[in-house]
């Protein structure tokens, strides 16, 4: 079996996410070779083929120049499936390969069972099976597939190593429908924590306004965003722009830290969605307990230090 | 010799022509002017508020000659009820003299004012102007020199206080310089009856005949003149309440408190919803604005006002009635600015205490109609997800609808949906239904009614919330749709009697459902256990405790249930510390009027204050019997840092721990007992009942004149 | 100009979701269904454009569903949309995103719509495939995920969100297709002269049969809830050891944590 990897890359550098792709095609048990837009000054630690398309001439962003280089490699590799990390680039340029090739997708890969795909469904309430149909890959060993994987789902084991063996792609032309202008950076008003990853509350539980700063500080070692609950901000101890609940912000991170929050409606109901909760609270049977898939039983000034500590290690 | 006087003494009856004449006058003014109001109000819509016209007039002549609603606040209300019972009594004295100088005596030769009724008559008179004059001069020191906050002073006020004095003045400088040229030589055993005129009589005592005969002449007509401006100025000046005033006491809403206009969705052809211009008034709304006397008492219990929120009643009220008058067609929406308008908690406060008994509040959720239906508008993006919430899943949370009977698991609960029946349907509510805080009440409610034999039984996945919190944030639409499912159900469960833990859900059930066809008896469950504790069916074993109670403002104000709370909590061994504001004159929690769904952006917090003022009893404890105040009591007892000192419980948790034959149910009780409410009592030490407060609402009412 | 936007009706994801019957997707008893939020954002755009556009252009609503999917494109068309499309298909969940994408395009193609809004991706199946899918078939210009849009002349500028706030900006000529997510705008609460105009408005009904045949390229083979990711568990004793165990569990159960 056989993956061709679309590797990614922004700004001038290789994103971190194209050896995610690499790990799949390990875990997949298949050979790979991989395509990148991208340059000479960052190449992927990858010890393979790679098809390396010149992003100052294709651009970063240009999915109709992009799919063409994609179905050059197609053609000269004949892979069984096409491989992409389920991101802004990849969710925008796998279906229109899809499409050309005829090719089932699967999207949003988060693991495999016993080599079929799983992906979430429902808010990652179900999860389901998926297998793709449709025509025979070259190999003849399975349908021919074009695949998304979640970022995050699929880790590098090690540090990854080896230096590509490059092969040039160029097209004849450079019309495309789409004409990228360029980036913009990441707004700072406010908090938005609608989109945070790691969000980190504090809740009235941490006891004083001078507290607050201990919280804060696990949310920049965990590399996330301070939240709060309603009574918290009612205080006065932290801005109105950091309440989670159905008065302040709905929040669906991917980690959700409650320090003191004992869990009133208001405020699980902003934040029930986030992935993973993880609870410290002094009392066994606050009602946070019942959503939180850990429930640390200590006191927050005592236990979050430490946990801080921890993290900036 | 014969205790009576000449009427037209010294200036004659020559008079009587010319000064009908300017009486006439005076009269035509009044009337056009009143023409020109009425022009005003015409602006509005066509509203019947003469209907039970009997019942209408009862009840104005209670509130206006018993001046009811006026005393409620004694500070100024008192000088106002003299002025005005001494006032009333000058006028019928003038109607006397009319009578018989302008009729029995001149057609019957009667004469009326005469003998001993003459010497009564001329001793109440005095009194009276004398009442008057002392309580107008306590009204004008309580207006121009201790004014309390927020009373205004207008050009109007000095007009009123000004002519009212003069008139008074000039009457009694008339009957003394008239007494000084008869009665003091004449006939001294009659001017003992007239103490004032006397006092006046000796001052000009010195004066001859003719130089008082001039003077006489003088103060008569000064006195006449004022008299008949005074007539001619009631509708072009803050007078006008003197008409408006006991009108609006004629033209008050009959129905239920709290009633609200339901809008027909399914009428043809009309397209606008709510008010933003003065056209889409009623004409009493309009009226109302010349009813009020801007005495601020509203603004005075106001918790948005006392929040320091952009809100006044009173404020909205004049803002409407002078847009009325000046620029009909601007947006009354625009006027009375949106943050005022959703500031308003609804608690009815405003509406309580108005001596003219104007309606505030349904203005409000009338120009909230408009925002909500004809902008889209809501006082924040969280309260039209909240709205979202509701409509996919019949509670605002966004909890799937399918857990909402959950919390009733393994009590003894009947599921109407699965065929059975009970003694009667428990309307659970939102918050008991899906807040675990509130589950406790749920839970001691239906183990309440457990030990009472009674069976309870619950809608439970297919309950929506009542729409209430939508319904007074202006989304009559979401509201009717709600509550149209609501009624189905019921109606087709053949429920007979439901009972509310939620005064919210009461109110809408078992009144604002009456318009949309449900007919069923509702009962909070406050008065329903007060009934089995009446009956014998449910025995409590009272265990002392001290606790505030709070009067949630839709069991109170709306619904006037506030003995039936306080018994059950006496019998289940309680000893009441009241607070300063309790019964009609409580203070909201904030969260009425849909509040409990939006963020709390301006001034300072109304739970905080609530909590405040029931820590100040020392009581450890505030009974609550709403989940809203329940809600907002937690989070203000944390925000208002009062943790140790003070817990909130609902009356049901209250009593399912008293109860006489106890019954194991769920999961065991609340995490604080009694016994640790009252030992935290202990640690912190009783706090004696804090002066602030009185001393505010009094300098508010101005107590000082 | 003729705008179409593409909708789906799902549950509300707060519902607790189980398998059917054959385990090929979730039981819907139970469940409230409402629109797809991204949805909810292309409806908006397509409807402020036309707003934009001095209420020229003519909005399109088209899904597809069973019967209950006429509540959502009722609440479109309460929002601003003009008339409405509903391919009736009960069985619309056995379809992978090609066949639905085909069944779109085989509608669209004939009619010449300038402009196409749809949802990044559905909020229950989550392929973020059926859009890019439509625009390749009708061979027209597409960017996806949208937070920012603009049209002026015939040209739209999207700003794309990409990963870590950062935003891209690209122009694309019309025709196109758009699919956007959340934060491009505040979907609007529809006013009830709207809501009443709504249900006096046009919905055409067609049928799969008579849009595409197109055969499935992928299959769900089975749907089942997650394994539990460690639910409820419940960390006692020492504080040394509770941050140890939580560091693990994270670094396990996480993919913020590495």
């Amino acid at each position: 079996m056989k993956a061709l990897l679309i590797g990614e890359y922004r700004q001038g550098k290789l994103l971190d996410t194209t050896y995610e792709l690499k790990a799949f095609a390990d875990r997949l048990g298949a050979d790979s070779v991989m395509l990148l837009v991208g340059s000479d000054a960052d190449l992927p630690k990858y010890e393979g083929r790679l098809y390396l398309a010149d992003a100052g001439k294709y651009g970063e962003y240009n999915p109709d120049l992009h799919k063409q280089l994609v179905l050059q490699a197609v053609e000269k590799e004949n892979p069984d499936c096409i491989v992409f990390v389920h991101s802004s680039y990849g969710w925008d340029l796998a279906p229109r390969v899809a499409v050309a090739l005829k090719a089932g997708q699967v999207s949003e890969i988060v693991a495999l069972n016993d080599g079929a795909y799983e992906v979430n469904a429902c808010n990652a309430k179900l999860r389901r099976t998926v297998t793709p149909k449709g025509g025979l890959a070259p190999s003849g060993a399975c349908p021919l597939a074009v695949l998304t994987i979640q970022a995050g789902a699929f880790s590098p084991s090690g540090e990854p190593q080896g230096a590509p063996q490059l092969e040039r792609l160029e097209l004849s032309g450079t019309a495309s429908a789409i004409e990228f202008v360029g980036y913009e950076a990441a707004e700072q008003k406010g908090v938005d924590l609608s989109k945070a990853e790691i969000i980190v509350s504090a809740g009235r539980g941490v006891g004083k306004k001078d507290n607050v700063p201990v919280i804060a500080a696990l949310a920049s070692a965990l590399g996330g965003e301070l939240g709060a609950s309603r009574p918290v901000v009612d205080a006065g101890w932290v801005d109105h722009s950091h309440q989670v609940g159905t008065t302040g912000q709905t929040v669906s991170p991917k980690l959700y830290v409650a320090c003191g929050i004992s869990g009133a409606i208001q405020h699980l109901a902003g934040m029930k969605k986030a992935d993973f909760i993880v609870a410290i609270n002094k009392d066994k049977d606050a009602p946070i307990g019942e959503i939180a898939d850990v429930l640390v039983v200590a006191d927050v000034m005592q236990f979050v230090p430490a946990f801080t500590a921890k993290c900036a290690r | 010799m014969e205790a009576t006087r000449e009427i037209y003494w010294n200036v004659g009856h020559g008079v009587v022509l010319p000064m009908y004449l300017v009486t006439l006058m005076a009269f035509a003014a009044c009337a056009y002017g009143c023409w020109k109001r009425v022009e005003v109000y015409r602006q509005g819509k066509a509203i019947n508020r003469l209907d039970n016209l009997r019942e209408r007039i009862t009840l104005m002549a209670g509130n206006l000659f018993g001046q009811t609603r006026v005393l409620r606040v004694a500070g100024p209300g008192i000088p106002h009820a003299l002025f005005f019972w001494g006032f009333v009594v000058l006028f019928i004295g003038t109607l006397f003299v009319m009578a018989q100088a302008d009729f029995s005596q001149p057609l019957f030769g009667i004469k009326i004012l005469t003998g001993s009724f003459y010497k009564g008559y001329s001793l109440v008179l005095d009194l009276a102007g004398l009442a008057a004059l002392f309580t107008l001069f306590g009204l004008a020191l309580r207006r121009f020199v201790a004014r309390p906050e927020g009373l205004k002073i207008t050009r109007d006020d000095y007009l009123m206080h000004g002519l009212l004095s003069a008139i008074i003045v000039t009457g009694f400088f008339a009957e003394g310089v008239r007494m000084a040229a008869t009665e003091l030589r004449q006939n001294p055993d009659l001017a003992r009856f007239s103490p004032v005129g006397l006092f006046v009589a000796g001052q000009f005592a010195a004066l001859d005949l003719q130089s008082l005969k001039e003077l006489h002449r003088l103060w008569w007509w000064c006195h006449f003149l004022l008299v008949t401006g005074f007539i001619a100025a009631i509708p072009w000046t803050k007078f006008r309440h003197l008409m408006t005033t006991p009108a609006n006491y004629l033209f008050v809403d009959l129905r239920p408190k709290g009633s609200i206009d339901t809008i027909d969705l399914e009428a043809e052809g009309v397209e606008h919803f709510g008010v933003d211009k003065v056209a889409d008034l009623t004409w009493k709304d309009i009226f109302d604005a010349d009813a009020c006397t801007s005495c601020k008492r509203c603004q005075d219990r106001c918790p948005a006002f006392n929040t320091e929120k952009p809100l006044s009643p009173m404020q909205v009220v004049q803002q409407i009635g002078e847009t009325a008058c000046t620029a009909p067609q601007a947006d009354l929406i625009e006027t009375v600015g949106r943050d005022a308008l959703w500031s308003c908690t609804t608690c009815r406060s405003c509406q309580e205490i108005c001596p003219a008994q104007v309606e505030h509040v349904n203005k409000v959720i009338e120009m909230r109609r408009n925002l909500v239906l004809m902008q889209g508008e809501f006082p924040g993006e969280e309260v039209m997800v909240a709205a979202n919430n509701v409509e996919v899943n019949g509670n605002p949370f966004g909890m799937a609808y399918a857990e909402r009977g959950k919390w009733a698991d393994g009590l003894p609960v009947r599921h109407l949906s699965d065929g059975e029946e009970a003694d009667i349907l428990y309307f659970v509510g939102c918050y008991a239904s899906f807040d675990k805080r509130n589950q406790e009440v749920a839970k001691s409610f239906v183990k309440i009614c457990d030990a009472a034999g009674v069976s309870v039984g619950i809608l439970g996945k297919e309950e929506r919330c009542c729409g209430e919190p939508l319904r007074k944030l202006g989304n009559e639409y979401l509201y009717q749709m709600t509550a149209q499912e609501n009624i189905e159900l019921i109606k087709g469960y053949g429920v007979k009697k439901i009972v509310t833990t939620c005064p919210h859900c009461l109110n809408t059930l078992g009144r604002d459902y009456r318009d949309l066809g449900l007919d069923v008896e509702v009962e909070h469950y406050t008065v329903f256990i007060n009934r089995l504790i009446g009956e014998g069916t449910l025995a409590l074993a009272p265990h002392q405790f001290d606790y505030t109670y709070h009067d949630s403002c839709y069991l109170g104000r709306y619904q006037g249930i506030m003995e039936q709370p306080r018994n059950v909590l006496h019998v289940a061994g309680g000893r009441i510390n009241e607070m300063q504001r309790s019964g009609l004159e409580s203070f909201c929690c904030g969260a009425g009027g849909g509040r409990i769904l939006a963020e709390e952006k301006l001034g300072s917090r109304i739970n905080v204050q609530r909590v405040k003022m029931a820590e100040a009893t020392g009581a450890p404890l505030i009974v609550s019997n709403c989940p809203f105040c329940l809600t907002m009591f937690e989070d203000g007892i944390k925000t208002g840092d009062c943790e140790g000192k003070l817990a909130v419980r609902d009356l049901a948790e209250v009593v399912a721990e008293r109860l006489a034959t106890p019954l194991e149910i769920g999961k065991t009780g609340p995490e604080l007992t009694m016994a640790a409410v009252t030992a935290l009592a202990e640690v912190a030490g009783r706090i004696e009942p804090a002066a602030p407060e009185q001393e505010r609402l009094a300098a508010a009412e101005g107590v000082s004149a | 100009m003729k705008i179409l936007v593409c909708i789906k009706q799902v549950p509300d994801m707060e519902s607790r979701f189980r398998p059917n019957g054959d385990k090929t997707w979730y039981d819907e008893s139970d469940l409230a269904f409402r629109m797809n939020e991204y949805d909810e954002y292309a409806v908006e755009q397509a409807v402020q454009l036309k707003e934009q556009l001095g209420g020229e252009p003519e909005i399109t609503v088209l899904s597809i569903g069973p019967e209950r999917t006429v509540e959502a494109i009722k609440k479109a068309l309460a929002m601003g949309g003009d008339r409405a499309v509903h391919i009736r298909d009960d069985r619309y969940y056995q379809k992978d995103p090609w066949q639905i994408a085909s069944m779109i395009a085989s509608y669209a193609k004939g009619e010449g719509f300038d402009l196409i809004f749809t949802g990044m991706q559905s909020q229950d199946r989550g392929s973020a495939q059926v859009g890019v899918i439509v625009a390749e078939l009708l061979g027209i210009a597409c960017a996806t995920t949208l937070v920012g849009f603009s049209y002026d002349g015939g040209t739209i500028t999207a700003k794309r969100e990409l990963e870590g706030g950062i935003k891209g900006v690209a122009k694309l000529k019309l025709p196109a297709l758009v699919t956007c997510q959340l934060g491009l705008n505040t979907p609007r609460y529809p006013t009830l002269p709207n809501i009443m105009k709504a249900k006096k408005k046009e919905i055409a009904s067609l049928t799969p049969a008579e849009l595409s045949g197109e055969a499935e390229l992928t299959a769900t083979a089975a749907i089942y809830p997650p394994a539990k990711k460690g639910g409820g568990l419940v960390l006692e004793g020492e504080i040394g050891i509770q941050v140890d165990r939580l560091m693990g569990i994270l670094k396990e159960k996480t993919a913020v944590l590495r």
